[in-house]
């Protein structure tokens, strides 16, 4: 049997079995569902942690690694969530082994998503030596009101220490979130959120305008009108993002994502650029496990369930927890990739597009590049096809028209 | 059937008061149907009708009643449109008939239309079998329903019948009445044939089906008819009635009401109202034909191009069975090709464009409504418009009339200020008050038809939080002072929009269209201007401010697949709206403008 079709035993497989000689996949996320406290505008899957609930996905994970096992080589690691830094250092230690056995504690960019509260210098030592070389620290704000209004666990000062801590276990790859456009964040506020976040002096920077999701209580109280949404100021707190990230050093690279730069071509992203993301805004393959997860191989993707309970449940019984598998059409892929690679200031070399696709974009979408053209959003360079930073503001519609819909 | 034991009546009632309730009876007492078959309000046969509880086609029934006299009685109920747009049908009806069942809901007492029926029907000469329903409702008010008959019927209380079509009580009575009251046709002395054909329906194995009453001689299948209105002649296939389903007769002999068929392709071809006559040996034709005239025009126009013979096909089809809705092709700078399409009132206006979205599943665009004014140019002529584009320039209009009708409002007496407000707001002026009863008035007023069109009616109902009532009758025509105007979205006239409004009213109108269309319009890449224009002049201004951005998600692998789904979803629902130059309208917008 090979790796693919072991991998594919359980699910539904509507696929023939891929040819004998698969390429490895060096992608791989880790979706731990567990946060200390739900925030108030998080549609995300999460639960409470309980110490058997814990036990179970631990043990279930590694019966889904183990399917992903033959075929996976990864090259980045993520493990996102949730909060992973949730977890304890026995949990940690039970996953860092079993990482080492399978060989992928080499990975060029390992990451871990981290809440403030929850990192302690041992656990990030414990990562450390383990080969875990990067984390992103969910600051979200430095207000105080702020990250109260938005149901977050930790305090402004806990983000400050826990970033010198992460320093201080020999972490030299650090990410910070940050949201903006929050409910009753002045302009000032935001500024001086941003002046102080910068001076931590991180290597990357991921920043995000709040969203609205269903069936979260930011949106019931946006439903209840006790604030309007103000896209004007949205926009200008995005302007006084891109400025600021620019004063401090960063490269924008994509819509929400900077880095720095410290060698090397910086054509495609700066260096410092997270690999992981990057993988997923070109289309390569990626296994996802855990609750929720994502997988994405040989153009087909499939999700796992986003309940833990149901997750382990299937995993004992030695079958994947899938919740839905999708394979596009080329065309409609093709769209899909076009759509989600503009995103990146790089926008899609052509040769690079072609050789993943098969498709020419500059033929398939004549039309659609003259569009963007016309209107400013997009250049074509002899290279490659481009969104413009007016154009990346309006990456959505870009995609829209990118897209095959089938 | 000899003529002294036929009988031709019909129900006339407001809304509600339980005409159809008490048509299902009288099938039921009669046999005619069984009651374990009764479908729930039988004669409502199309969806929409049910829908809206109004009956908007004809049904004549034939029923057999045996009377307390032994005699075997042969009664046509001649089901007549409940609603006010539809006046000409009701009248056409009407004159099928001998007599009236004339419903009063003696918990409501009189209402609008009840009033407007009872004009009709004492203009056609019908002898009136009042009925006074639902007296079983606990607060139902007997002596004050028969103190309105005779206020403003002059009709005596003692001759009503007290019923209740639900609980069935009175049903015989009515029947006996009908027998006792309603005059027997009788023969018009005409040397031939002479039948009215009042409604119509089309089928697609017969053709068209005719209702049909024969007021003189015989009507058979074979027989050559000449149809003297519509100026032609056709071979009878078949004759029948309805039982209320139809079954095939050897003959409609005089006084008789049923339907024949004739091969007839299209509702078109024969004018409902017309007289029907032998061929060979031709009677004149009956009184009281009128063509139909549609009152409110509005053009229907396709969402996408490529839609429009499908379009044309489909408005055909309505047409088959709806002789009253008038079409013809037009094209518009802002829309393209589409139909110009009359209607004889604004519900059958909803009711055509309904159909078309939901039966046809068709995406449509529907222009502003417009009554027809007569121009008188400067040079003496006259022009009929009813299409704002083709106003001619003000320096070319002698004057405008536009046409009036008479409007009867009934309403409580704590609303008699806000009712006068609300007619004046409407240009209309006050003929008549007359108190109905210790609570209730009824304001007879002349009022532009253009001014009801739209939500008189609604505004009406809410101001009497539903107690209030209205009915109308055409008006003749009045000189006054109107303008054209128009509405631009980014300085482009949208003929969509634009409408022929009194220059006391314009800017209003203006104004509240440009802030019903900023509402509407979602935001684009750019800003969209949306101005409101009288003879060029700007009286009002939106913005719909452009989009400075529409990303604010972040996209990771596993988001992927559900972003991609909503944006393809976005860009399915861009294909459903019309764009005009870089602006893109969605259908919802023209319908939501009708409402500003
Ligand atoms: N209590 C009572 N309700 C009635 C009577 N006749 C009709 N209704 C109800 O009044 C409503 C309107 O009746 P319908 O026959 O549809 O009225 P239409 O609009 O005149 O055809 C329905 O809910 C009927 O059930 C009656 O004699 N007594
Ligand atoms: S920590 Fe992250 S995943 Fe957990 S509730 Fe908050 S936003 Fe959601
Ligand atoms: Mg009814």
């Amino acid at each position: 049997m090979t790796a693919a079709a072991l991998i594919m035993a359980g699910a539904d497989s509507r696929q023939p079995a891929p040819a004998v000689e698969t390429p490895p996949v060096s992608s791989l996320y880790v979706h731990v569902p567990f946060c200390a406290r739900k925030c108030d505008y998080c549609a995300f899957y999460s639960e409470r942690a309980n110490a058997k609930t814990i036990e179970r996905y631990l043990d279930a994970l590694g019966r889904e690694l183990e399917m992903f096992a033959p075929r996976l080589k990864p090259q980045t690691i993520f493990f996102g969530g949730g909060t992973p830094s949730l977890l304890g250092a026995a949990h940690w230690e039970r996953i860092l082994t079993r990482f080492d056995q399978f060989g992928w504690t080499r990975a060029a960019e390992w990451t871990i998503e981290s809440n403030p509260a929850t990192v302690t210098l041992d656990k990030a030592r414990l990562w450390r030596e383990r080969g875990v070389n990067r984390v992103s620290l969910g600051i979200q704000s430095l207000s105080v009101e702020l990250l109260e209004y938005l149901g977050r666990v930790h305090s402004r000062a806990q983000a400050f220490h826990a970033f010198d801590l992460l320093r201080e276990a020999g972490f030299a790859n650090i990410n910070v979130d940050l949201m903006f456009a929050i409910p009753g964040q002045t302009m000032a506020m935001w500024r001086e959120t941003l002046a102080e976040a910068t001076a931590f002096g991180s290597e990357h920077l991921s920043s995000y305008e709040v969203i609205y999701e269903e069936d979260t209580p930011l949106y019931e109280r946006l439903k209840a009108g006790q604030f309007a949404v103000n896209d004007d100021l949205a926009c200008e707190m995005y302007d006084a993002l891109l400025e600021a990230a620019a004063r401090a050093g960063y490269r924008q690279y994509e819509i929400s994502n900077f880095a720095r730069h410290t060698s090397g071509d910086a054509t495609e992203y700066p260096s410092l650029a997270c690999r992981h993301n990057v993988n997923y805004w070109r289309g390569g393959a990626f296994y996802g496990a855990g609750p929720g997860a994502t997988t994405y191989v040989d153009g087909v993707r499939e999700a796992n369930l986003a309940n833990t309970v149901k997750y382990c449940d299937s995993l004992e019984t030695g079958r994947r927890a899938l919740e839905y598998r999708e394979q596009l059409s080329p065309l409609a892929r093709a769209g899909e990739l076009a759509a989600f690679g503009l995103r990146m200031n790089s926008g899609w070399p052509y040769a690079r597009f072609r050789e993943l696709t098969g498709y020419e974009m500059r033929v398939e979408w004549a039309e659609e590049i003259k569009i963007l053209e016309a209107k400013g959003y997009g250049v074509s360079e002899p290279d490659r096809f481009r969104l413009t930073l007016p154009g990346l503001r309006f990456a959505d519609w870009a995609a829209e028209l990118f897209l095959r819909v089938e | 059937m000899e003529t002294t034991h036929i009988r031709n009546f019909c129900i006339i009632a407001h809304i509600d008061h339980g005409k159809t309730t008490l048509s299902d009876r009288l099938l039921a007492r009669t046999g005619t149907i069984a009651a374990r078959d009764m479908q729930e309000q039988l004669l409502d046969s199309m969806d929409l009708e049910r829908e809206r509880g109004i009956t908007i086609k004809a049904h004549p029934v034939t029923m057999m009643y045996q009377a307390k006299n032994g005699e075997t009685y042969e009664l046509n109920l001649i089901d007549t449109p409940g609603h006010v747009d539809f006046t000409y049908e009701v009248s056409r009806s009407l004159s099928a008939c001998e007599g009236a069942i004339l419903i009063i809901d003696a918990a409501q007492g009189v209402e609008a239309q009840t009033v407007a029926n009872f004009h009709l029907a004492m203009k056609k000469g019908l002898e009136i079998i009042p009925v006074i329903n639902k007296i079983d409702l606990p607060h139902a008010n007997i002596p004050q329903a028969k103190a309105q008959l005779e206020e403003i019927f002059a009709i005596t209380g003692d001759s009503a019948i007290l019923a209740s079509a639900k609980e069935g009580i009175g049903i015989e009575e009515i029947l006996e009445a009908v027998i006792s009251r309603v005059p027997a046709p009788k023969p018009t002395g005409a040397p031939s044939l002479q039948a009215l054909g009042f409604d119509s329906y089309f089928d697609t194995f017969k053709g068209v089906v005719t209702h049909v009453r024969v007021f003189n001689g015989e009507l058979r299948a074979g027989m050559h008819v000449r149809l003297l209105h519509s100026d032609r002649t056709v071979e009878i296939k078949e004759v029948g009635s309805f039982n209320p389903k139809p079954y095939t007769r050897p003959a409609l002999t005089v006084g008789e009401t049923g339907f024949f068929t004739a091969n007839i392709k299209s509702a078109l071809d024969v004018k409902m109202g017309d007289t029907l006559t032998d061929s060979k040996n031709p009677s004149p034709v009956l009184p009281g034909f009128q063509e139909i005239h549609p009152m409110v025009f509005s053009g229907i126009y396709p969402i996408n191009t490529a839609d429009y013979e499908h379009l044309k096909t489909n408005l055909a089809k309505l047409q088959l069975n709806d002789s009253a809705f008038v079409f013809q092709a037009e094209t518009s700078v802002a829309l393209g090709f589409g139909f110009r399409c009359g209607f004889l009132g604004l519900l059958h206006l909803e009711i055509v464009q309904e159909r078309l979205r939901r039966e046809y599943d068709m995406d449509i665009i529907a222009t502003y409504p417009s009554v027809i004014y007569h121009i008188t140019l400067t040079d003496g002529t006259m022009k009929e418009i009813d299409n704002p584009a083709f106003l001619p320039e003000v320096t070319y209009i002698e004057r405008i009339e536009e046409p009036m009708v008479k409007a009867f409002i009934i309403c409580p007496n704590e609303n008699i200020g806000d009712m006068m407000a609300l007619i004046s707001e409407k240009r209309g002026s006050i003929l008549q008050t007359e108190t109905l009863d210790a609570r209730r008035v009824m304001l007879t007023s002349r009022t532009p038809l253009n001014e009801i069109l739209i939500d008189f009616h609604d505004r009406i109902k809410s101001i009497t939080r539903g107690y209030g009532s209205m009915d109308y009758e055409h008006d003749g025509y009045a000189v006054s002072d109107m303008v054209k105007l128009d509405m631009l979205v980014n300085s482009d006239p949208v003929d969509a929009f634009s409408c022929i409004v009194h220059r006391d009213k314009a800017e209003s109108r203006g104004r509240a269209l440009a802030a019903k269309l900023k509402e509407v319009i979602p935001h684009q890449q750019y800003a969209v201007a949306i101005q409101a224009a009288i003879g060029g002049k700007i009286v009002a201004r939106e913005t719909v401010s452009a989009f400075r951005k529409d990303v604010t998600a972040k996209c990771y692998g596993g988001d992927i697949t559900r972003k991609r789904k909503l944006l393809e979803k976005q860009k399915e629902g861009k294909k459903r709206m019309k764009a005009f130059g870089t602006v893109n309208i969605p259908q919802e917008a023209f319908i939501e403008v009708l409402k500003a």
